[in-house]
Parts: structure tokens; C-alpha cells; sequence
């Protein structure tokens, strides 16, 4: 495998302002790095301020401008803050990324999945997005920049069979970009989903458990690895959010090295 | 064109329940169910989105105790989901109720039915939904999530009960045969020479409920976890 050559995408986001949300490690944390390095202006959107700032500090490392701004998505005002911390830090904003995701999204059956369980991850995927939404679109619309981004899961399309709610959120996720696609359509805004195999500290700690069943894991990828979050997930997202996809909406792109090719 | 009935005797003596909240889709469905030899049981309970105790007891009034269904044909839309209308003016309660909602609707009464259903080894849930989720809908941003949802949910589930002989599964009608509801929406249109392959929607009577029975028979219990159109041809998804 050769890496990634971030020339390719250097100045594909030039001008761009964009919010990350769930920044503050994991996919987020490389979605975030990634659009920086092609010229994005970051706003790393989370609740931990230790993992905010870090992300921050990474994008600075690798030459890009990053602002950590503290923000529940589940949260309508703390979310119509960060936009409005955007516009006023970086002078606008053009893409909106949802990435997080609930810390509560483990697999759980179907008759165990109390209201909590169910309102903590509905808030996360769905409240959320009703937020970012609203608080996006005067920002968004008729500048022919406007992109919304939602990250979803291969769970949504193929059906996880041991996380429910999960495998539906993802689902609605999915839903809800195709309805908005056609909404947004008449402001120029692209609207898309990304389903993401990425190897997260997560995936990496369970498959690191077992060698077995990592070659087992494994089969499932034409390309026979799980992807990194900023070299592999990343430059799918820039492209996504860049002009070379400004026709493309309304979609589900996988980004997960051949996992799910039913469509 | 005359339209025949399902096979008469398809679903003889068994016992077809049809739930619905919200828009009311299913007159003609159980009336087929009917006609295809089905004791057709109808439960239109508001209790349905509630707690999972008031799920059971809803259910309990359908069904007597120990009495599991062959065949289940479901809708649960809130009529929070149905509403039409641009979503920056969709406040975030009814965006909850409209969207959210009837995903964990939809989990109570599966568990609830899967209770009945598993221990007796075998029967076939079908949702019945409009199409335009597959394919989206300006104005109709909360529908769109709220079915999409549910149909990743039936996947899910599918998987989960595969080995207990009950299948899941989804039907895609074309919404206007649903529910007139449906004729003020701006439905995503087709864009061919012949839009809809065979130039009609779907009979609910007929050809919907037939699609029901059919799941429910023999020759459908090795299809589970399927999204069905059902729209004369329209969509054509991959």
C-alpha cells in the first residue's frame, strides 16, 4: 500500500469553511485533518475539550487553521452557537460534516433497548441533524459551496444483526439525506452520506484481541484492510465536499474498501 | 382490466393481523386478506406508541394469549411523519414525533409481536410503506428518515429471528395507491418514455395483499430481510 499523497488534494478546499462534528478523535479526528489538509478551515465540533484541542493542534501541525468550539449536538443552542463561532472566527461556512456518533451504540438486542438507550442514540443521529440543519441552512444556501455531509454505515444498508437501533439510526440517516438532497436541491446544496469501514482505536483494540478472527474480518474487504480515518476515509470526504462532486447527491458512498457492494 | 383476488384458501383459517397507526393505508389490504381466506384481526390502537406496556396491552386486545398470527402486515406512521412541508419550518418536537418516533414504535411492536411469534416456529411480518423514502422526497424530509428507519430496522431484525422461521420484510408501494394523502405531495417523478412499466399502480386489495399472502405461504418463507416494490415498475431499484 502506498500512501497517500495529499498533493493531490492540496487547494481543493481553498476558501472553504467547514464543521466537523465529533472532532475530537476517532473518524471525526481524520475527517477533520483531512479537509484541512486540502485547504478547509476547521471547526472541530465535540464535547471534550482534551480531544478537541488536540485534533486542533494536529491540523496546526500539518499547516491547517483549526478552532475547537465545545458543542453538545444534541443541543439545538449549543449547536447554533458553533455555527454562528464559524461565521464569526472564519467568515462564513460552507460544509457541515455530522460524524458523531453515540458513545452508547454497542450492540445491543432489540428487546433490550430500554428508552434511554434509544433517546441518547435518537438524539445523536437524528436531533442532531434537525439542529445542524436549521442552524446551516441560511449559511449554506445559493452560494453554490453549500455541502452537508452525514456519515452513516454499511450497518444501515446490509442490516447489523446484533445493534438494532443502531443499524435503523444509520438507516434514517440515509432517509433523511435523500429527502434533503431534493429539498436543498434548488439552493445548490449537495447533501450526501458517507458509509465509512474505518480502523478505529475500537476496531483496532477487538480485532488486536483476536488474530483469528482479524483474518477472518478481513475476508470481508476486497482490499483487505479496514481504512484510516484521515488517508483512507478522508480524501473520499474532501472529494465529496469539493467542486469535483458538486453533481452528486442525494447518495450513500461507501468508503469502506469493498465491504458492502450489494447496490 | 379485470383484476383476479388472491388464490382463495392461500391463507385458509390463518390468522392475519393488520396494524396500523397513524394514515390510514390498510382498508383494502384487509379486506384481501379477507378474500384470501385469512381471519383477518385489525388493530388501530393509539396505544401502539406508547410504552412497551401499553404495546402489550394493545396487542392483548387482538390477540388472545398464546394465539401467535401466520401473517402480520404493518404501518406506523405518526401523523407527525406524514405532514408536508420544508424542513427549516418543522419545529424539533414535531420533528421527533414525525421522525424518530415511529423507529422506536416500530421496535416495541416487534418485540412485542417476535414474543408471540418465535415460540411458535414460524409467520411472516411485512411492513407496508410508500415508496418515495427509497427514492426521497422534498417536503418530506421527516417521512423519508422516519421509513428508511424502520426499513433498516426490519433488516436488522430479519437477521436476528431468520433462525426462528419468522421472516421480516418491507413492501415499497407506490404511495398514491396507499392513501390520497399522498396526491398533495411532491413526489419524486420518473423521468422515461414509460414511467411506470405497467402504466397503473398497485390494487391494495388485490395485488398488495396478494404479495402478503404469498410471504406468508410456503413458497415466501425463504424471503426475509427484502424490500419489495410493489409500484407497477416505477423505480426499478438496483
Amino acid at each position: 500500500m502506498t500512501a497517500m499523497d495529499w498533493t493531490s488534494t492540496a487547494g481543493l478546499l481553498a476558501g472553504r469553511v467547514a464543521i466537523v462534528t465529533g472532532a475530537s478523535g476517532g473518524v471525526g479526528r481524520g475527517l477533520a485533518r483531512a479537509l484541512a489538509l486540502a485547504g478547509a478551515r476547521v471547526v472541530v465540533a465535540a464535547r471534550s475539550p482534551a480531544g478537541g484541542a488536540e485534533t486542533v493542534a494536529q491540523i496546526e501541525a500539518e499547516g491547517g487553521q483549526g478552532l475547537f468550539v465545545a458543542t453538545d449536538v444534541c443541543d439545538a443552542d449549543a449547536v447554533r452557537r458553533t455555527v454562528e463561532a464559524s461565521v464569526q472566527a472564519f467568515g462564513g461556512l460552507d460544509i457541515v460534516v455530522h460524524n458523531a456518533a453515540s458513545t452508547l451504540a454497542k450492540p445491543t438486542p432489540l428487546e433490550d433497548i430500554d428508552d434511554a438507550l434509544w433517546a441518547e442514540q435518537a438524539g445523536v443521529s437524528l436531533d442532531a441533524l434537525h439542529h445542524l440543519a436549521h442552524a446551516a441552512l441560511p449559511h449554506l444556501r445559493d452560494t453554490g459551496r453549500g455541502r452537508f455531509l452525514v456519515l452513516s454505515s454499511a450497518q444501515g444498508q446490509h442490516g447489523g444483526a446484533m445493534n438494532p437501533a443502531y443499524t435503523a439510526l444509520k438507516a434514517a440517516q440515509r432517509g433523511f439525506v435523500k429527502a434533503l438532497a431534493r429539498e436543498w436541491g434548488p439552493h445548490d446544496i449537495v447533501v450526501n452520506a458517507l458509509a465509512p469501514a474505518a480502523l478505529t482505536d475500537a476496531a483496532r483494540t477487538y480485532l488486536k484481541a483476536d488474530p483469528e478472527r482479524t483474518r477472518e474480518a478481513m475476508k470481508s474487504f476486497p482490499l483487505g484492510r479496514m481504512g484510516d480515518m484521515r488517508d483512507d476515509i478522508g480524501p473520499a470526504a474532501v472529494a465529496m465536499c469539493s467542486d469535483l462532486w458538486r453533481y452528486v447527491t442525494g447518495q450513500t458512498v461507501n468508503v469502506d474498501g469493498g465491504y458492502y457492494t450489494a447496490l | 382490466m379485470t383484476l383476479s383476488t388472491s388464490p382463495p384458501g392461500a391463507l385458509d383459517g390463518a390468522l392475519a393481523l393488520v396494524v396500523e397507526l397513524g394514515l390510514p393505508v390498510m382498508s383494502g389490504v384487509a379486506e384481501g386478506l379477507g378474500d384470501a381466506g385469512a381471519e383477518v384481526v385489525v388493530l388501530r390502537d393509539p396505544r401502539l406508541a406508547g410504552s412497551s406496556d401499553d404495546v402489550e396491552a394493545a396487542l392483548a386486545v387482538a390477540l388472545d394469549p398464546g394465539r401467535a398470527p401466520a401473517l402480520v402486515v404493518l404501518s406506523l406512521l405518526a401523523e407527525a411523519t406524514t405532514a408536508l412541508g420544508p424542513l427549516d419550518g418543522v419545529d424539533l418536537q414535531a420533528w421527533r414525533a414525525g421522525a424518530a418516533d415511529p423507529i422506536r414504535i416500530a421496535m416495541r411492536v416487534l418485540t412485542a409481536l417476535g414474543a408471540r411469534m418465535k415460540p411458535a416456529g414460524r409467520g411472516a411480518i411485512l411492513f407496508l410503506a410508500p415508496s418515495l423514502s427509497l427514492v426521497g422526497g422534498a417536503g418530506m424530509v421527516a417521512l423519508s428518515t422516519a421509513l428508511e428507519g424502520q426499513r433498516g430496522l426490519m433488516k436488522s431484525v430479519a437477521r436476528q429471528w431468520g433462525a426462528s422461521g419468522v421472516t421480516v420484510n418491507w413492501a415499497a408501494a407506490a404511495p398514491r395507491a396507499l392513501s390520497p394523502h399522498f396526491d398533495a405531495a411532491d413526489l419524486a417523478a420518473k423521468g422515461d418514455a414509460v414511467p411506470i412499466a405497467l402504466g397503473r399502480r398497485p390494487d391494495a386489495r388485490t395485488e398488495i395483499a396478494g404479495l402478503a399472502a404469498w410471504l406468508a405461504g410456503p413458497a415466501g418463507r425463504g424471503v426475509t430481510g427484502a424490500t419489495l416494490m410493489i409500484d407497477g415498475g416505477e423505480w426499478m431499484v438496483p
